[in-house]
């Protein structure tokens, strides 16, 4: 959830549940005043009734002002001390519709006799006030939180921007290992950002500088010295004066250098592709790459035993990369598969539009799944392997920001790569 | 049979003119650019190796005066660079082959007999071991006249012995040199043995004796004896 968001949705859910009690207990406040002053007028009547019952000696009954109706009848053996308010219904003649009314209750002695007399008024009015103030108020909330969200729209565009900028500047990084650099800060906190971004960055970019280049040189200074003892062995090799015990040490120099020699050119490979040395653009076909490949590889596959299922949906998918790219991508993969395979196993390569997916059959992984990409990571019942082969794969696909992902499932390895565009 | 070696690194530059010339070639040896220079009309060689990175010049410049000087020489290119824009820019500067160091040493043999074959032969050459006879460029193998049907890759594991003739190769030379990348990263090295078995047994099914011997593990020997 966005910054933005999540900060206008606490904002809103407070300001609304505020609004909420406090619309509860105005309404509650509203309406018993406007009650008490209705019951004060109903009382403040009384002297009205009495006056017009003296004086015409109470033999109508209509309107009187002030008043909305009135009902005087004898109130027989009704005994009543205290005045009773209440609410009713009454219907409406004119407006044919059933009306609420307050009304006064109460025992008028007259004359000896009792009379139960009713005072009623018209609640409408009143009950009017508080459906206006009411509305006004929800009108009020409705702009409160328009003005809330606009005005945090208003900060997070001015206030935030250069936080944001900062993401973005961050976000770069990871490609670019350029320290970043924002502008002038007049926050205190985020000048303070400023300046550990700029020192933490700028240490990552100097320690990555340094660690390629490292790794280039040493890369490339270890081959000519690789390339003398490789010589200098065939040669040793040659000499006829050599015992079993020899050749066999010889043997034990020969098979490490050749390992050494090979990590040191995939190790180079590595760095140049962290380098991002491989630029080239062109449109690949995966179904023919991925048939070009195994029938490269057709000699280990059929020396293995395996069988080898494609189903290529649509064509299989066209990417853009450079064409070094694709095949060390392909290559890795199908050695996997094939080196992780069993005898007799089954491999089953997949592309659709989408995605392209190798499976091979083979036992579970010795690690967690998590280090299957990491480097020098192997399975320690093979040898001769250095566990790069994933890790250069990792390295090509994110290099296009390709996903990459691995399950395990019925003695089955899958790897699916999922294209972004 | 002169041969050229334009390297700096004078320890490897020793290595390739022992092994060079216990096949019989005649080394010039030149360990910088100008010396490179110097020494390029001295003979009419039959292949030049040139390394790329030499201390006082570049060395695609020398492979492109040496193209120049001498159209008839094959021209390798032995080169610590591996990238495929550095082959191809090698390989558009004239350079017939261009080969990745650390090398084996039978490897770079079998390849100046083969660029020398390309350049020097125009095809039709014919190689013989004692009975036997192969015609790269028609990529037929004959047993006294009689035609051994070999794969592809048996016969370039032929030639590749026979290139190294009376040399102990190592199998992961031989797995270099046929599959290249393909090669020893498989962690075995199962499918040398698969197609020299095969190798063998139809030569010998031709009637050929026996010439492969297994070194100790370490690799084998091609010999008449």
């Amino acid at each position: 959830m966005k910054l933005l968001t999540k900060s206008t949705l606490y904002i809103a859910t407070l300001s609304l549940f505020l609004f909420f009690i406090m619309g509860v207990i105005f309404f509650q406040v509203l309406k018993n005043m406007s009650l008490s002053d209705l019951d004060r007028e109903l009382g403040d009547l009384k002297e009205v009734v009495e006056l017009y019952l003296y004086d015409y000696g109470g033999a109508q009954v209509g309107t009187l002002p002030g008043i909305d109706s009135l009902s005087v009848r004898p109130a027989g053996s009704a005994t009543q001390t205290e005045d009773i308010f209440g609410d009713t219904l009454k219907f409406d003649l004119k407006t044919e519709q059933y009306r609420t009314y307050r009304y006064l209750q109460y025992i008028l002695e007259k004359g000896g006799s009792n009379l139960l007399v009713r005072i009623y008024k018209s609640t409408t009015p009143t009950d009017k006030l508080v459906e206006r103030v009411t509305l006004m108020i929800t009108l009020m909330v409705i702009l409160f939180l328009a003005g809330i969200f606009f005005l945090n729209r208003f900060i997070f565009a001015n206030l935030w921007k250069d936080f944001f900028d900062a993401i973005e500047k961050l976000k770069r990084f990871e490609t670019t290992k350029e320290p970043v650099i924002l502008g002038e800060q007049d926050i205190q906190e985020f000048d303070e950002l400023k300046q550990v971004l700029e020192v933490m960055t700028r240490r990552l970019a100097n320690d990555y500088r340094e660690l390629k280049e490292y790794t280039d040189h040493t890369t490339h200074e270890l081959q000519t010295p690789l390339a003398v003892i490789k010589s200098k062995t065939e040669l040793l090799i040659q000499s006829e004066n050599l015992g079993a015990e020899e050749m066999k040490l010889l043997e034990a120099i020969n098979t490490s250098v050749h390992q050494l020699s090979r990590l040191n050119s995939t190790l180079t490979l590595i760095t140049r592709i962290e380098n991002r040395q491989f630029t080239e653009k062109e449109e690949i076909g995966l179904a023919g790459l991925l048939d070009r490949h195994l029938e490269l590889l057709q000699e280990h596959i059929g020396l293995r035993g395996i069988m080898v299922e494609k189903q290529y949906r649509d064509g299989g998918r066209v990417v853009i990369m450079d064409q070094g790219l694709a095949d060390l991508l392909v290559a890795n993969l199908l050695k996997n598969a094939i080196v992780h395979n069993i005898k007799g196993g089954s491999i089953v390569v997949e592309t659709g539009p989408g995605n392209l997916v190798i499976k091979n059959d083979g036992p579970p992984l010795e690690f967690s799944q998590e280090e299957l990409f990491t480097r020098f990571v192997r399975d320690t019942r093979r040898t001769g392997s250095f566990g790069l082969g994933l890790s250069l794969v990792k390295k090509v696909c994110e290099n296009y920001e390709f996903k990459i992902e691995y399950s395990f499932d019925q003695q089955q390895h899958t790897f699916t790569i999922t294209f972004p565009y | 049979m002169q041969i050229l070696i334009v390297e700096d690194e004078a320890s490897l530059m020793e290595s390739m003119v022992s092994y060079l010339e216990m096949e019989g070639f005649r080394c010039e040896r030149a360990s910088d650019y100008h010396t490179g220079v110097n020494v390029l009309d001295k003979h009419n060689y039959l292949c030049m190796l040139i390394d790329l990175n030499l201390p006082d010049g570049d060395g695609l410049e020398l492979v492109k005066l040496a193209r120049d000087n001498q159209s008839e020489s094959g021209i390798i290119i032995i080169s610590a660079r591996n990238a495929i824009e550095q082959r191809v820019e090698g390989l558009e500067a004239g350079a017939d082959d261009y080969l990745v160091k650390p090398f084996h040493l039978s490897e770079l043999v079998a390849r100046v007999h083969s660029v020398a074959r390309r350049t020097h032969m125009n095809g039709g050459e014919v190689l013989g071991f004692g009975p036997i006879r192969v015609e790269p460029e028609e990529h037929t193998c004959y047993v006294d006249d009689q035609q051994v049907d070999l794969t592809r890759k048996e016969l370039d594991l032929l030639l590749y012995f026979m290139a190294n003739r009376n040399r102990v190769v190592t199998k992961e030379g031989i797995a270099d040199y046929l599959w290249g990348e393909y090669g020893g990263d498989y962690g075995s090295y199962d499918f040398v043995y698969t197609h020299l078995k095969n190798m063998r047994r139809k030569l010998m099914d031709a009637g050929c004796p026996d010439y492969v011997r297994n070194i100790y593990g370490i690799g084998y020997k091609f010999s008449l004896d």
